[in-house]
């Protein structure tokens, strides 16, 4: 690691030391000496780091009926398949409408209403069709997902240099050949700008999916709903903190594959 | 064959029409008795924008119109380094566009071009875009490739001094409405220098010639 890597290292774990130091100091500090119950800042809603981290071994030891574990794997389980559904039915269908223009014309009114219905409202619907389980969470997750890699693919295969496709012409290429060494190559770039945003609503999609799935959905929505419940805020804390954790590691991951295809682009090379 | 004229006269209409890229409103176009529908096979086009596919190597550009044809292996990877050895491009093999400069990327253009040996090349002013010491190389390599093989080159320039040190024959067009106002032989000997054709009385004739014609239609009316 570089001297300036190591020097931003150093600064986020030590903003990271010094708020959770101030988070669970002043969620100790009392209003009233000796009274309980009164806090300047009352860990009852924001819990305090030591609580969160007792919680965190309790719910991931095998005293639970339903691991912290087990609800993350379901979780990322769910958002990984909506993901991969929706980025693949996004990107075929941006390159079939983004080459088409008299089909693009046909279903595009239909395409932006259903694109601005927000995803919640379509919650109870999805799931009495779907059911509670894994498979609503996913078709939840991909009505996001899609319009985001559909909308950003078509505009990339619309805007294709047609000196590009013109030149391959010229090579001898054919209809198809086009499409896989012109179109497809020089749409994926934006393509790949939306896989990031992508990935978070898949998560928002699953997590909003578990509110309702109840435990049967399992996963770390359902962990936030049950601890709404019971009215435990170290309970939904740890859940919240896993939720970022997963949704950190997916977006490295995607940068990782994107630096690899994309590793003509001079900014990608810059980095590696 | 080189057409110079005025910027907006149809210089690179005509050759669009050539390759295909736009239907004539008027007349026909035939390529050896056939007629021009759509890019016909057999033709090369350099253009003068930069249309090397940033996302594939030197290498695999140059291998583009060999795998559309379905030269493959071997074969295709003897023609490839031929081609990138006649550039001299060796030691880029494998680097992406966005690390040459205009004058290399240029040079992958035009070897891309070449490798599949079209029978009739077409080119866009495809040094425009480079400074004159660039162009003043890519000239020299451009001769001594088509010296080997001897294609049809149709070359749209509006540079009087490319077109003739390139060209055995100069088309000069009209402003606006373009039409065609003088053909001229360049009676220039082969093989020729780029640098040293320059001095001569020769040249500097043909140039006077041309350019007491070509500059009418630079002046106005």
């Amino acid at each position: 690691m570089s001297r300036e890597g190591r020097r931003v290292l150093a600064w986020q774990v030590g903003i990271l030391v010094v708020l959770l130091g101030a988070w669970e100091w002043l969620t100790g500090i009392k209003a009233v000496a000796r009274m309980p119950g009164l806090y300047w800042i009352d860990p009852f809603f924001i819990s305090r780091p030591s609580a969160i981290a007792e919680r965190f071994v309790h719910l991931m030891s095998g005293e639970v009926r339903l691991t912290l574990g087990a609800m993350a794997l379901s979780t990322i389980q769910s958002t990984l398949c909506g993901f991969v559904v929706g980025v693949s039915t996004g990107f075929v269908a941006g390159l079939v409408l983004g080459r088409n223009d008299g089909l693009a014309r046909i279903c595009g009114p239909y395409i932006v209403a259903f694109n601005s219905l927000p995803r919640i409202a379509l919650v109870p619907l999805v799931t009495m069709i779907f059911g509670f389980g894994l498979l609503a969470k996913i078709v939840l997750a991909w009505t996001i997902v899609f319009f985001i890699v559909f909308f950003n693919t078509f505009q990339g295969a619309r805007s294709v240099d047609p000196d590009l496709i013109h030149s391959a012409r010229f090579l001898g290429a054919g209809e198809r050949q086009i499409m896989r060494t012109v179109v497809i190559p020089s749409a994926l770039a934006w393509t790949f700008a939306s896989l990031t945003p992508s990935i978070s609503f898949a998560l928002i999609g699953v997590v909003v999916g578990e509110f309702l799935g109840g435990e049967s959905g399992g996963g770390l929505g359902y962990l936030i709903i049950q601890s709404l419940g019971t009215l435990n805020a170290a309970d939904m804390m740890v859940a919240l903190l896993t939720l970022g954790v997963i949704g950190i590691v997916m977006a490295l991951g995607i940068r990782q594959v994107e630096m690899r295809l994309l590793r003509w682009r001079p900014e990608y090379r810059s980095r590696t | 064959m080189a057409i110079v004229g005025p910027s907006g006269c149809g210089k690179s209409t005509i050759l669009n029409m050539l390759g295909g890229l736009v239907t004539p409103s008027a007349g026909r176009i035939e390529i050896d008795g056939r007629p021009v529908t759509g890019v016909p096979p057999g033709v090369g086009y350099v253009f003068q924008k930069d249309t090397v596919f940033p996302w594939r190597t030197v290498r695999r550009n140059i291998a583009l119109g060999l795998e559309y044809r379905g030269v493959r292996g071997a074969e295709q990877e003897r023609r490839v380094a031929e081609a990138i050895r006649l550039a001299g491009l060796e030691g880029f093999e494998d680097a992406f566009p966005a690390t040459l400069s205009g004058g290399m990327r240029q040079r992958v253009a035009l070897m891309r071009t070449l490798v599949v040996d079209p029978e009739i090349l077409l080119m866009d002013e495809p040094f425009g875009a480079l400074d004159t010491h660039t162009k003043l190389e890519l000239h020299g390599e451009l001769l001594r490739l088509w010296d080997a093989k001897r294609q049809t080159v149709v070359f749209i320039t509006h540079d009087l001094s490319e077109a003739i040190t390139l060209a055995d024959r100069i088309v000069v067009m009209t402003r606006r409405p373009g039409r065609v106002k003088m053909i001229h032989d360049v009676k220039l000997p082969r093989p020729r220098d780029v640098i040293r054709m320059r001095e001569t009385d020769e040249y500097a004739a043909q140039y006077g010639q041309i350019w007491h014609v070509l500059g009418e239609e630079y002046r106005g009316p």
